[in-house]
């Protein structure tokens, strides 16, 4: 067999180009340390999206500007590459896999709500790469296995069930002990309205009178709101995510059912929930984890970077998200490499006190956050329980 | 499933007819381009969700009320949806169908993505007191919005159903719809009849998104959902139809709206749908398909 000049040359080039991509990777390897995260930008839960979004990133940036994180004897920066999965989980599926195989993550972020991160945790888990995450409630997340390199951080879906019926006997105020329920059939909504509300509710003396649930991509909710207020309800609890959120408070002005009491779980968590209704969130209740008031390292300079930063009202997940970033970079630092085991490992050890609070995750690879109870007042939240944080006073009736 | 008392019966009943106008204006436009180009656009939700930014904009830069801005937001949409047909979907037609249906496809995509870019993907809603305020009518409760909706529906569908029935402009679009060929041959400028059709159906979108915006919240996606609407109304009413719409949207409202009371809120678009195919299986041609054709 005879080898021409050109064959020669061509391999020659290959051999070179060969040798000089694998120079670069390693290269890249070396200086940087990647983390990814798939999250949603787009889609319902975009509202949570956003501010994941600056929550990551601040904490890399800070970790950036400091010279970058120390792992054993150098100092890597690092690079966050952030995917929009769309508040899809078949996206944030994919995505997950492309952060690991194409974009060599050595440690990934979470999604917000159960769903999208389960969607991605469990890719994550498959392939042995370490992840934190918030934003997912504890309960549904230890529901779906027992996981092995993913840690969740986030409040217990007992907790925040039964901090409106808290909040309410705290505050002293009477109503007619009639409760209506509804919520979307998501994994979350069917946890916390589905089970614990209803048994919380008879616990504290008050009478389940209707109980209703949607498809999570429900729009128009007139029959739900109607049923309602037949029943006379003077409280109502609503689990439905933020576009939901908006129209159901919505419907129930314009179909005249004025509760004293009126719980949103979830959708009326972000800012945008008082901008687009205005005067109609007032006297909204919401779970809250996270106030800028809270006595933890940092949560009150963390709320003034992003509204200085933004121009934007601050929400809660800023601190989880943020919070989230810095166990997973505090934990790479501690492993002194990027050996995912390593890493994982670390973060297991984690105990410490964040922005958001404690932090030290039990044998189910989770960290409890105490739950408070936040009400929209003004075009703010203001804490209304317990009392030992409050930042103001129930607005009672809340309609 | 539970039967709601005649009350609640009747309520869902007159808020669902009054809601119909809404899907009407909403659906209008994807119903003339149907009718007269043949043309399945699917980028009509994003007409629509665009018509509720622009709404948006208008009340929040300039504190235009959104039924005010109506006025702007109707030839703001045809001025954008005139050069649009013009320029990507006019060099299509007669080139099969799969062409303008993965133009428009694109479209789509392009308009969920760019108002991602302009308005960040959070929801928003036209914050009126109207909008949430409840009205009696014959001593049943309904929203007033939907009242208004219905109202603004009978004015957009009436001045359509004129224009197309008694202007020489209508003539030319009946003419378009009904034999292009043969219309080309009288004089009929094919291509500005069409580009004139999809302008005037955008516009009546824009007005079904501020009507949204009002009635409801909306986010960049939003326009997939009212899309399908759109497909089951023009099926109730009628392909092309003007008067069919107004028809198919009031019957589509009942439908889910009483179905909602019957089997739950979450039922609705499946009642709906499983109406959409029904008549699709046994009456294609819609209410008033062939009898205003």
């Amino acid at each position: 067999m005879r080898i021409g000049a050109r064959q020669v040359a061509v391999v020659a080039v290959l051999v070179l180009l060969a040798t000089g991509c694998g120079k670069d990777g390693t290269s890249a390897a070396d200086s940087e340390i990647v983390i990814g995260a798939s999250i949603p930008l787009s889609g319902p839960l975009a509202g949570f999206g956003s501010f994941q979004r600056w929550g990551y990133q601040h904490a890399v940036d800070q970790v950036n500007q400091a010279g970058g994180l120390r792992v054993g004897d150098s100092r890597r920066n690092v690079r966050l590459i952030l995917l929009d999965d769309k508040t899809d989980p078949n996206t944030t599926s994919s995505n997950t896999d492309t952060l690991i195989s194409r974009n060599k993550a050595a440690a990934l972020l979470g999604s917000c709500t159960p769903s999208l991160v389960v969607a991605g945790a469990v890719v994550a888990d498959r392939n042995r790469v370490p992840m934190v995450t918030g934003c997912a409630p504890l309960q549904a997340f230890k529901s779906v296995k027992r996981w092995q390199y993913v840690w969740d951080v986030f409040f217990d879906e007992p907790d925040l069930a039964e901090a409106p019926f808290k909040t309410l006997q705290g505050a002293g105020v009477r109503t007619n002990n009639k409760v209506a329920i509804v919520h979307d059939n998501g994994p979350d909504g069917a946890v916390v309205g589905g089970q614990l509300w209803p048994m919380l509710a008879e616990r504290y003396g008050y009478t389940v009178v209707s109980k209703q649930s949607f498809p999570v991509d429900n729009t128009q909710f007139n029959s739900l709101i109607s049923n309602a207020k037949a029943t006379g309800a003077d409280v109502f609890l609503i689990d439905a995510v933020t576009p939901q959120a908006v129209t159901i408070r919505k419907q129930m002005a314009s179909a005249g059912y004025n509760p004293q009491v009126i719980v949103a779980e979830k959708g009326a968590e972000p800012v945008q929930f008082a901008q687009a209704l205005g005067n109609l969130a007032d006297g909204v209740i919401v779970g809250g984890y996270w106030d800028s008031s809270f006595p933890y390292p940092g949560a009150a300079q963390l709320r003034q970077a992003f509204e200085r930063e933004t121009k934007q009202t601050y929400s809660q997940h800023i601190a989880d998200s943020y919070a989230a970033a810095q166990i997973l970079l505090d934990a790479i630092g501690a492993a002194g490499s990027t050996d995912a085991t390593k890493i994982n490992d670390a973060i297991g050890r984690t105990d410490k006190t964040y922005v958001v609070g404690p932090v030290k995750f039990d044998d189910q690879h989770t960290s409890k956050l105490p739950i408070a109870e936040l009400q929209w007042q003004g075009g703010q939240t203001k804490v209304v329980w317990p009392n030992e944080r409050k930042t103001g006073n129930l607005l009672f009736p809340a309609s | 499933m539970h039967l709601p008392g005649g009350h609640t019966l009747v309520t869902a009943l007159v808020s669902g007819a009054l809601l119909g106008g809404l899907f009407a204006v909403t659906a209008l436009g994807l119903s003339l381009a149907l009718g007269v180009m043949r043309l399945i656009n699917l980028v009509h939700g994003e007409l629509v969700i665009l018509g509720a930014y622009l709404g948006y904009v208008l009340l929040s830069e300039l504190g235009l009320d959104p039924l005010v801005g109506l006025l702007v937001v109707a030839p703001a949409l045809a001025l954008v949806a005139y050069p649009l047909h013009r320029g990507l979907l006019l060099p299509l037609v007669g080139k099969g169908q799969e062409a303008p249906l993965l133009t428009t496809f694109g479209l789509a995509v392009i308009g969920q993505n760019l108002f991602i870019q302009l308005f960040h993907a959070d929801t928003r809603s036209l914050s009126r007191s109207y909008a949430t305020a409840p009205i009696g009518l014959g001593g049943y409760e309904v929203p007033a919005i939907y009242a208004i909706s219905f109202a603004v529906a009978l004015v957009v569908v009436g001045s359509v159903h004129l224009l197309v029935q008694r202007t020489g402009v209508g003539r030319e679009i009946r003419a378009a719809s009904e034999d292009p060929g043969a219309a080309a041959v009288l004089g009929v400028d094919i291509g500005r009849v069409y580009a004139r059709t999809y302008a005037l159906g955008a516009a009546c979108a824009g007005v079904g998104g501020v009507l949204v915006g009002l009635a409801f919240a909306f986010m960049p996606t939003t326009g997939t959902g009212y899309l399908l609407t759109g497909f089951a109304v023009v099926v109730l009413g009628g392909l092309g139809s003007v008067l069919g719409t107004l028809i198919g949207g009031i019957g589509l409202g009942v439908i889910e709206s009483v179905g909602g009371a019957v089997f739950g809120d979450g039922y609705r678009d499946f009642i709906g749908l499983v109406v959409f195919l029904a008549f699709l299986a046994l009456r294609p041609q819609g209410v008033l398909g062939r009898a205003e054709r």
